[in-house]
């Protein structure tokens, strides 16, 4: 038996369902009916605090902190099977995408997630591209008889991750960490 | 003869060039032109961006879809991650307008403007129509008789099928309809369309347990399994490498060699094993070629 807890309704956060329902991905939020196909389906279902059923009526009932600081959230491997299975068409996947967003924002970014952002940012690719190591793969595809790689304009790169926010969140994640240590 | 804007991704041309080889081999086999997609960037990644802003991942992925809408031609993708990447990006777009006038907000200030035009595709896609089944029956070279393939399909190619339309989502067949006019034996099986675990990043054990699973599934099915096809370089790569580190710990015998697709067809339409880098995988396919007598 788990200890019975009790939240007062003053410290639920009310509006947290329309946070998120309106997004256009996630309006379908509150269509959930609580049947628990998503659970019953989910990949990741053993390895998660809450889950994804639970997730939902969480954020219907507006337990905003819980939600954002549960591993559900991060454990999700995307395989989409409850978005598809959803008798009532709700896009769990993208909720949760969402989800992640709102974490991010408070500044609880995963280091490896953060990681490859950056990555992103300074090759255009998930993969190093630069200096040694792009002659290196320059010459491996040589080598396949592959044609010449013309990467991206970084400068661009960099325009769309700082006009999109993505930038400070990643700023805010790290120093989060520092003001941890 | 369609022609479409060939979209790599990053893991494929900048760490496995011989995926890559491998489907311009068959591609132009099967007659396939296209143009390439110079400049792209990485989809970007639906995991790492997507979690972290939903916004730059919109964005950027509009910057590759207007790429190829400038060459006003649709996307080839070679990887499942990219194919949901580029499709999603193009579905939510046209359904969500605000989030369609912030991308292009952005992007005009960089000279680009989203309009919609491209329509994105995986290659699995293209290779089961009729037309291409047909021609690929034709130029067999090295039918895969007697080979019993197990197909993994992988989250992204085929779910949420109201967003991708790619295939029924829970019996999809695109794949099988490719390996069985190689001449080859799909193989049914319960883990058919179980997710390969690697996008569950932040706890590994998790992997490790969805691959043990499938390889341990596939080793105990009666009629035995040759060889296990993806089409997606995480999914390959996933099996590949974490089967033969649980071996390794466990002791079971988990040897499933994994190719991608267009190895397998690669193989089938006679191009020369030493040209393909199979040797890189970590169950070797050995005892494939032999049954193939390569």
């Amino acid at each position: 038996m788990t200890e019975e807890e009790v939240i007062n309704a003053e410290d639920l956060d009310y509006n947290f369902r329309y946070e998120i329902s309106e997004k256009v991905g996630a309006k379908s939020l509150l269509k959930c009916i609580q049947c628990g196909v998503c659970s019953s389906g989910c990949t990741v279902t053993e390895y998660v605090d809450l889950q994804p059923h639970r997730v939902v009526a969480s954020c219907l009932l507006g337990l905003k902190d819980r939600v954002l600081s549960s591993n559900a959230i991060w454990t999700c491997s995307l395989c989409h099977r409850c978005t598809e299975r959803c008798p009532k068409g709700v896009d769990y996947s993208f909720i949760l995408a969402l989800l992640r967003n709102l974490a991010v924002k408070e500044g609880n970014c995963p280091e490896e997630y953060r990681g490859t952002i950056q990555t992103i940012h300074d090759n255009g690719f998930v993969v190093p591209y630069t200096g040694g190591l792009a002659t290196n793969i320059d010459r491996r595809r040589q080598r396949f008889g592959l044609p010449k790689f013309v990467p991206p304009d970084l400068k661009e790169i960099d325009f769309i991750m700082n006009e999109t926010g993505i930038g400070n969140l990643i700023e805010k994640a790290v120093e989060n960490k520092e003001s941890d240590k | 003869m369609m022609e479409y804007a060939l979209y790599l991704g990053c893991t494929i041309p900048l760490k496995l060039p011989h995926f890559e080889f491998a489907f311009r081999e068959i591609a132009n086999y099967l007659g396939l032109t296209f143009k390439e997609l110079e400049g792209a960037s990485c989809c970007p990644d639906p995991v790492a961006t997507q979690s972290i802003s939903i916004d730059t991942w919109l964005t950027l992925a509009a910057r590759n879809l207007c790429l190829a809408e400038k060459l006003g031609l649709d996307i080839l993708t070679i990887c499942a991650g990219c194919f949901e990447t580029l499709k999603t990006t193009k579905v939510l777009l046209s359904e969500d307008k605000a989030a369609f006038d912030r991308v292009n907000t952005v992007l005009k200030k960089i000279g680009y403007e989203y309009k919609g035009t491209s329509d994105v595709y995986h290659f699995a896609e293209l290779f089961s129509q009729e037309k291409y089944l047909e021609k690929i029956k034709k130029i067999l070279m090295n039918p895969l008789d007697d080979l019993n393939v197990a197909v993994h399909y992988g989250c992204h190619l085929v779910r949420p099928s109201k967003i991708l339309k790619f295939d029924h989502p829970e019996r999809p067949e695109t794949i099988d309809k490719i390996i069985n006019a190689l001449g080859g034996k799909t193989v049914a099986y319960a883990g058919k369309l179980e997710c390969c675990g690697f996008c569950a990043r932040l706890q590994e054990e998790i992997g490790f347990k969805l691959v043990e699973d499938k390889i341990t599934e596939l080793k105990e099915l009666e009629e035995g399994v040759d060889v296990m096809v993806g089409v997606c370089p995480a999914c390959v790569g996933q099996y590949d490498r974490k089967q033969r580190l649980i071996s390794r710990k466990t002791g079971k015998e988990l040897d499933i060699p994994v190719l991608y697709l267009p190895e397998l067809m690669a193989i089938a339409f006679g191009v020369e094993k030493d040209k393909l880098g199979l040797t890189t995988r970590s169950v070797k396919p050995n005892k494939l070629l032999e049954k193939l007598n390569i």
